[in-house]
Formats: C-alpha cells, structure tokens, sequence
C-alpha cells in the first residue's frame, strides 16, 4: 500500500471505513444473489447474507484495526478517552499543563533567540549560496582598494561589498542616529533583493565622483515620510550632507548584519561626500569593508575558493599600504583571499553571545527536566489513585499494551497542551528578552517571527517531555495485577515501588535545582562584583558629551580654538563641579594603542611594548574621578611645549619596575619615524578602559592639544552634584552659540558603564530567574511526596500516637524522613554542581567555578527550603486525632 | 456468530487457503475467495467472513497480497487481490509446514 494511501486513510478514517463498507456491501449481494440463484426470495436471501455475515460492526473494526495505521484512528478514541479522564480532573490538569506550558515556554523563547541570532538564514533567495570574503589569516575586513581591485577583475560581478555605519540625520545640534550600511552598487542586484518603492542601487550608482543617492528601509520610509511611496526623491541629511532617496527596499530585509535593522544604504563612492578630506576612497589602511558573492549554484565552494585564490595576488600587490614597514608590506602582499559560507550573514550579537545563550538553554532545559519530574510524580499518584480502574479494564480482557497506550495517550496530550501554553508564552517571552540585548543608544533588531524550526523544536520539546514524564508511570500502572487491585476494593493498594520512585524523583529535583541554583550564585555573585568594583574612576554623576564639528568646515586651528572656549564655558556652567576633554572615554568601545620605548626596557616583542593611549585634559583625571598618586596633573600649557606624559601604575610597574618613572623618557614608536621624546609627569591610579572584566592595563595619557590633532570630534566630561541629564539643555546652547552646524549625542557615563555590562546582567538576571522556578519546582515535589507519604502512613500515625507516642516525636519523624530525601538530593548536587559549573568559568568575575561559599550558601538556601516545605505536612500529622485515624480503617 | 460451527478453518490456516488460491486463481476478490475455498474442498471447508477481510487486510498490510479497486462479472464494484512476490515465497513456505504437520499428525494418530 503506498504511503499516501496511508496517509489518506490517517486522515481520513470516515474515507477509511467508507472503503471497508464498500467491499463488504460487495460481498453481501453476492452472497444474496447465490442464495436467491438456489431458490430463496431476495428480502430473504439478504438478511440469511448478512446473518452469515456475522456482526458487521465488530468485523468492519477488526478489520480496521489491522487496517494499515487504522491503530492511529483508534488512537483517536484514546485521545477522547485522554480528553474526558483530564477533563474530569481540571486542578490535576491545569498544574500539570501550566508547569509544563512554562516549562516548554522558557525552552522555546530561548530557542527562538537561537535561532533568530545564531541559525536562521538571512531572508533573502537562495541564502545558502552566500559566500563572505576572508582573507587566510580568517579576518573578514578589507580597504576599499582592495575591494575595488576584486570588483574589477573579471567574473567577480556577483560579489559586493558592505559597511556597517551609523549616519546623523540632523543638520546640526543634537544627532539623530540612524543604522546605516555603505554599499557596493553591485549589492541588490547580487543579493536579488527588490524595491517596493523606486529603484535600488545599481553599478552604475557606484562610481568615483557619484552625487548623493540612497535606499531606505521601509520602516525607516513609514517614520519618516509616513509610508514608502512618499519616500521616493525626498532628500535626506547625512552627516551634514543632502543626499536623494531613490527607493525602498523590500520588507523583511534588513541588511547582511543580525540584529541591526539597517534604515539607510548609501553606494561606497559617495563616502567621499561627507568626508573631511580627499580621496579618502584610496586610503590603504581603512578596513572597514566586508565582502560578500554569490557564488555559481553548480560550483562547490572550494571551486569559488580556489578562484578567489586565483585573484588575489594582483590585487593585493596594487595596494599595498605605503606607511607599513618594509616586513608588514611583504606579508602583505602574500596575503590570499578565500571564502566561507555566509547563508546567516553576520552578526557581532552572534559572537558575543553565542556562549551565553547556550548557557540559557542548557539552563531551561534543566527547568523543563525538573518540571517534567512534578509531572511524572503527579501521574504516579494518580496511576495508583486508578489503579481500580484499570484493574477492571485488564479483567475484561483489556490488552496490557492498550492500557500503557492509553495512559501514554494521556500523557502526550498534556504535553502537546503545555506544547500550545509554552508557544504562548514563549511569544511574549522571547520579546521581553530582546530587551536585554538593547540599550538606549543601541537597540537590537532580531526577527522573532514562528518559523518552521522554533515550531518543530516545541514540538519535539513537548514529545520528549511527554514520553519522559508518561513512561514510567504507564509502565508502571499496566504492571497492575487485577486480583489483587480488585480485592482492594479502590482502597488504594500502593507498593512500595511507586513510593520509592516518587522519592527518587524528588531527591533528583533537588539535586538539579541545587546545581541551578549554583550556577545562578555564580553568575549572580560574578555580576555584583562587576557591579560593585572600583574601576578606578567613578561611574555616578557624568555627562558624557560628543561634539562633532565635521560640518562647520572650519580649519584645523579654528576647531582647535573652539575647542578650547568651549571647554572654558562649560567648566564656568551653573552645577558643574568639573569638566574635561578627551579622545575616548573608558567602555565607550574605542580605544587607541601605539606602542612605546622606553630607554632601559627591552620588549620580548611588539605586544609587549604596546600600551593603551588616550588624549586628555587638564582636569579630566578629577572629572573622571581617577586619583593621581605621584606628580602632577597636565596643566592648560601641556602640550604646547615640551611634550609630557602620564603614565597608570601598571605602566610604571612594568616599564620602571623599582623605581620612580617621574622625570623618565617615553616615546612612541612608529614604523616611518621615532616620536618625539615625552617626559613623565605624573602617575595616575589603575582604571579600566576597554572592559569592566579586563586586567589592568598599561595605559599613556598625553595632553590634549599635544602633537598632531586627530580630528573633527571631541568628548566633554561634565561632572555635576545633580542628575547628570539636567545640564543638557544648557550645553546645547552653548554648541550651538558657536555654531548651529556642530552635532552632540549626549549619555551618561553611568549608562555607558552599564551597557557594557549586558552580557552578565543578562546572565545573572535569567540564570536567577531560573533557578528561582527550579527551585519553586523542586519545593512543590518535596511538599507533594512527604503529604502524599503522611497521607498513606495516616493509620500508622494514627496508632502510634494511640499508643502514646509524643507529637513532637511524629513531627521530627516526618521532618527526618523529608530531611534525608532534601540530603541525598543536595550531596547529589554538590558532586553535579562540582563537576558542571566550569562550563562557566568564561562568564564568571571575581569567583572561581568552585566558590566554595556559593556552594554552601545554595544548600543551605535548599536545605531551608526543603524544611520549610516539609513542616506543614509534618505538623499536619502531628495533630492527627488518633480516634478519627483509627475509625476510618 | 458465538455458536459453534463444524467446519471452521483451524486457526493459522486461513491466510494458506487465501494464499493458495491467489495462487491458482490470480487476480480475485473476497468473495471468489470464499466460494473458491468451498468449492475446492467440495463443501468440507467454509471461510467464516468475519475472518477473511480482517486477514486479507492483515496479508496486505504485511506485502503478501496487493489490492486495488475493479468491477465483478456483474459489474459490481469489488476489490481484488493479488499474490506479491513475497506472498508467493510465503505460500512456499506455509505449504511445507503444512505438509509437516499434517505428517506428523498422521503418524501420531497412527500409533496411538
């Protein structure tokens, strides 16, 4: 019979027995035409036909029962029976589907964050044919000279080459942000993305001296001009500069990087547009490009592999960066392109947290494993509750297999029910975590739409729980043997066995929620110290202002002038107690590092004489809250004259160990030519600059305005007594006194501070989270067994203290016996705990993965648990009226 | 149906009858089945129908036989069946067990 017969009949039963009735009808006149053939009367002939027939009813089931799958349509019956039995009990099936529905919804949301971050596919045709470009040392970014060297060599007209950015929308004042991309013109054609409004970028759009064109998203269209047809040839700011808007790009797409939604593309030609200097499109060193292709749908990727390959050295030989030094121009030049698969494009959100997420799953799923237990033992008490029941249908002849079906039945449909709760839940689960992932200035686009995989991966979810918590207690209940049960007379006979699996199921609760519980400490006490460290500056209390002065188009020493008035006019503001300028601020995601020498040191290599570096004013270590320990603060003429340096105490120790570095010389090395001579005049005290978790790092403060200026923007530091946030207004006003055409973006450092925490705050709030369900979980089975225990030891009680037994001496008998499952469980999940908890040794600051203290302080927090869930049926037993008891026997 | 009836089929045997007369006949439907049954053992063997069809979908569910939908001698819509290979390698084999137990049945019977 072929499979779609059989799956025809699966879902068609009626269709099913319409067939067997058919045939059956069939037999029927032929048998009545034989008989009429020997003389009967045709009414007559029929009903002897059927009467031979024997009972159709049973005939046309036996013969669907062997009827190929005709076992699922009788599973539909076990279905309704399942229906009715949970039906008749809603406080057994609501617990058992909301454990199981959060359970199942804990599981799926995290997935579903999986796979939005980690395995889904870019929404684009064909995705798996994406190819991104590396180099062989595996690193993905490239110059535009070199992109440009592979865009024109032939047969390369399916790769493209894509820069995440961010554009201001403002024209001056405070930014506008918006997530923006440069682009190859090559890119949608190559991508087979369409427009929904206009056109997209084409070659053509990409050229050498191309006037300012760009896509936007249609999210982006809707905002701003309320919807993608009016979008088309408005004019947007960027940077400062006008550019046109040609199209709309589909929805749905959202750029070659996972978790941005990107809202502008602007071809790479027109970076020269809102640039400050010239052709800067054949600058060597800026590596700000990925490259991507599609590669030919019949060729391998080693086949496009060794093509790239092919390419490569022509392209790098003509565009060798000239500033290196002649060792770095030569490896440079046998640098060889490859590719890798790039179906899921990109994604920074992806390598971060890759790790943390796998952590979260393995932790919900150890919920769910925990839930599925409560479950099991509710189906366990429940088993032995209809032990009767069943007993009766095994004694009419009821088959042991049909009954551990039925039972299975029961259980599926549970978890199938928590399956629909969890998926509910997970929806609005999965949204609330995203939250965890953005901040303010950065906010996190993941498509969390229901695709196929998180569906199957809830649907497997529900099917393994089922089959884990309804084994056991269906093999169990089909083990029933009918005398004995029905003798009985539904007392309720239990062996002991079920009893001593419910406390193995218990103790094993305890032992997986102890080692949550433990890894949740861990996580937790790892992010209170992250939270709680001094990092060598204080985090309350500062504004952190950007001025970007890109679009006035002053000259260099302009900018450098008012650079200097403005930090005059914000020191002299109302409720600023300090003020300061840098290049960078600490945590802010951009760091500088050269590397230095120091007459005396002899580094064992270029990393080892490679120190942090930042730019700064006077008054900027006060500002920041850094003490200076040795020397002097830079003065408003550092840097003017004769250069100087401060040093952190790091730096000192590594580079003038045992003695002062005060009065020392430093200079910075490059590859062309040796840096001028700085003198040392001042130690600072150690303070974080790239991350909260790092070591201390050696780290060289010059002054401000000493050497070459870097630049068109500046950080301001305003420390105030107020909330931080109130100066805003008043430094707006001062930026824009000096020019309306200079941009601000404004934070605090505080929040700054706290984004770069994300990771283990989300780690520490989720793993608390979890551990507290576990532990709820794990309570409420311990409460179960020891009340289910007294309940069955009522009469045993009951004589006991007939017999004059002191209650005290009942309540520490039940208290005892509930102690010795919480023990076996905790001893259980120290060793687990011991053994598991260095998975997290990555994530974990300032504790070892063995913290003995978060150990203890996790089984105490059980134990205690575990007394209190068991003191309530333990006095209850011990106030049993011992006549009651007794009558009742 | 629970009266008792002379000559049912011993239990296990029916689906050999089935398969021999699939064999010797091709193509045929339950109730040709039936009447070749009765008519080969001349009246001594009845199939009870109650029997055939759950057995016939049983040998068709195990790819002994093969079914499909045709119309009878009097153009009734009727399903036939048909032996498969494997049917007939069974049949082989069935027919040698039998052979073996009616053989020991004889010689049992004739020594006691």
């Amino acid at each position: 019979m072929s499979w779609s017969r059989r799956l025809r009949n699966l879902f068609r039963p009626e269709g099913l027995s319409h067939d067997i009735d058919r045939e059956m009808a069939f037999h029927l006149s032929e048998k009545a035409d034989e008989l009429e053939a020997r003389g009967m009367s045709r009414p007559d002939a029929e009903r002897e036909a059927r009467k031979r027939f024997g009972h159709r009813g049973t005939m046309r089931e036996n013969t669907r029962e062997v009827d190929v799958l005709g076992w699922l349509e009788s599973l539909v019956a076990d279905a309704r029976y399942a229906f009715r039995a949970l039906r008749a009990n809603p406080g057994f099936t609501t617990v058992a589907v909301l454990s199981l529905g959060l359970g199942i919804g804990a599981n799926t949301a995290i997935f579903s964050l999986v796979n939005a971050v980690i395995l889904r596919a870019l929404p684009i045709e064909r995705s798996e044919e994406l190819v991104r470009v590396v180099n062989t040392g595996g690193n993905g970014d490239f110059t535009n000279p070199i992109w440009e060297g592979l865009r024109d060599t032939p047969g390369m007209e399916s790769y493209f080459a894509y820069g995440s950015t961010g554009f201001n929308l403002a024209t001056g004042g405070e930014v506008r942000n918006a997530s923006g991309a440069w682009v190859s013109g090559s890119m949608f054609p190559a991508l087979r993305v369409r427009p929904v409004a206009g056109r997209l970028l084409e070659p053509s759009d990409d050229r050498r001296g191309c006037s300012g064109v760009a896509v936007v998203s249609e999210g982006f269209a809707a905002r701003e001009f309320g919807g993608a047809a009016n979008a088309v040839g408005q004019k947007v700011t960027l940077q400062g500069k006008p550019f046109e808007l040609i199209g709309v790009v589909e929805p749905g797409f959202f750029g070659m990087e996972v978790g941005e939604q990107t809202a502008i593309y602007a071809p790479i030609c027109s970076i020269q547009l809102v640039a400050s200097e010239p052709n800067v499109l054949d600058r060597r060193s800026r590596w700000f490009l990925s490259v991507y292709g599609r590669r030919h749908p019949e060729n391998g990727l080693e086949a496009e592999q060794a093509l790239l390959k092919r390419v490569s050295p022509p392209i790098f030989a003509a565009t060798i960066p000239p500033n290196w030094s002649p060792a770095d121009q030569k490896e440079y030049e046998t640098m060889l392109l490859t590719v890798q698969d790039a179906a899921g494009g990109f994604s920074g959100l992806r390598s971060t947290y890759k790790d943390a997420l796998f952590v979260l799953l393995v932790v919900v799923a150890t919920v769910l494993v925990i839930g599925c237990a409560n479950v099991a033992n509710l189906l366990l008490a429940r088993a032995a509750a209809r032990q009767h029941e069943l007993a009766v249908r095994l004694a009419i002849g009821a088959g042991r297999w049909r009954l551990v079906r039925q039972m299975l039945t029961e259980s599926l449909m549970l978890a199938f029910a928590g399956g629909i709760a969890g998926l509910l839940f997970a929806r609005w689960a999965s949204a609330l975590l995203v939250r965890f992932f953005s901040t303010r200035r950065d906010a996190v686009f993941l498509d969390l739409t229901l695709d196929g995989r998180v569906l199957l991966f809830s649907i497997a979810a529900a099917f393994l729980t089922g089959l884990l918590f309804g084994l056991i207690p269906a093999w169990r209940a089909s083990r029933v043997d009918p005398q004995s049960a029905m003798k009985a007379q539904g007392r309720g006979v239990t062996r002991g066995s079920r009893f001593a699996l419910g406390r193995a199921l218990v103790a094993g609760q305890v032992a997986l929620s102890l080692v949550l519980i433990v890894a949740a400490g861990l996580l937790m006490g790892s992010f209170r110290k992250l939270v709680t460290m001094d990092p060598g500056f204080r985090r309350e209390g500062v504004l952190l202002v950007s001025m970007n002065l890109a679009n006035t188009g002053w000259p260099e020493p302009q900018r450098r002038a008012t650079h200097r008035q403005i930090l005059d006019r914000l020191r002299d503001m109302p409720g600023v107690k300090q003020a300061g300028a840098s290049y960078t601020t600490p945590l802010s995601n951009s760091s500088w590092n050269d590397r230095i020498a120091v007459p005396g040191y002899a580094p064992s290599s270029g990393r080892d004489s490679t120190v942090m570096f930042n730019a700064v004013s006077e008054g900027w270590f006060a500002t920041m809250g850094t003490d200076l320990v040795a020397g002097r603060d830079f003065g408003p003429a550092d840097g003017t004259g004769a250069q100087v340096v401060v040093v952190n105490e790091t730096l000192a120790k590594k580079f003038f160990p045992g003695e002062s570095p005060l009065g020392r010389i430093v200079t910075v090395v490059t590859s062309d030519k040796p840096g001028p001579p700085m003198e040392v005049i001042g130690v600072v005290r150690d303070a974080k600059y790239q991350a909260l978790r790092e070591e201390n790092q050696p780290t060289a403060y010059v002054p401000i305005d000493q050497g070459e200026w870097w630049g068109t923007w500046i950080e301001y530091q305003l420390r105030s007594d107020a909330t931080p946030a109130a100066l805003i207004p008043l430094v707006k006003s001062i930026a824009a006194d000096m020019s309306p055409a200079i941009t601000l973006e404004f934070n605090t450092f505080e929040e700054q501070v706290s984004a770069s925490l994300r990771r283990p705050r989300l780690l520490a709030t989720l793993s608390g989270f979890f551990a507290a369900l576990a532990l709820t979980l794990a309570v409420i089975g311990l409460y179960g067994t020891v009340a289910y225990g007294v309940a069955r030891r009522r009469s045993e009680i009951g004589v006991r203290l007939a017999l004059g037994a002191a209650r005290g001496r009942v309540l520490r008998m039940v208290l005892a016996d509930a102690g010795r499952l919480a023990l076996v469980g905790i001893v259980a999940g120290v060793a687990t705990a011991l053994g598991t908890t260095r998975l997290l040794t990555s994530f974990l600051y300032g504790l070892t993965a063995t913290d003995i203290r978060t150990l203890a302080l996790s089984a105490v927090l059980l134990a205690g648990a575990a007394i209190a869930a068991s003191l309530l049926p333990a006095w209850r037993a011990a106030s049993l009226d011992p006549t009651e008891t007794l009558r009742e026997e | 149906m629970s009266s008792p009836r002379r000559n049912d089929i011993l239990q296990g045997t029916l689906a050999l009858l089935v398969l021999k007369s699939l064999a010797s006949r091709g193509k045929l439907h339950g109730y040709a089945i039936t009447a070749y049954i009765q008519h080969a053992s001349e009246e001594l063997l009845r199939v009870e129908e109650g029997s055939l069809y759950p057995a016939l979908h049983r040998m068709e569910q195990d790819g002994l036989v093969k079914a499909e939908w045709g119309t009878s001698e009097k153009n009734r819509p009727a399903r036939f069946y048909a032996l498969t290979a494997a049917g007939k390698r069974r049949l082989a084999q069935e027919q040698e067990q039998w052979d073996r137990l009616t053989e020991g049945v004889r010689r049992v019977l004739q020594y006691a």
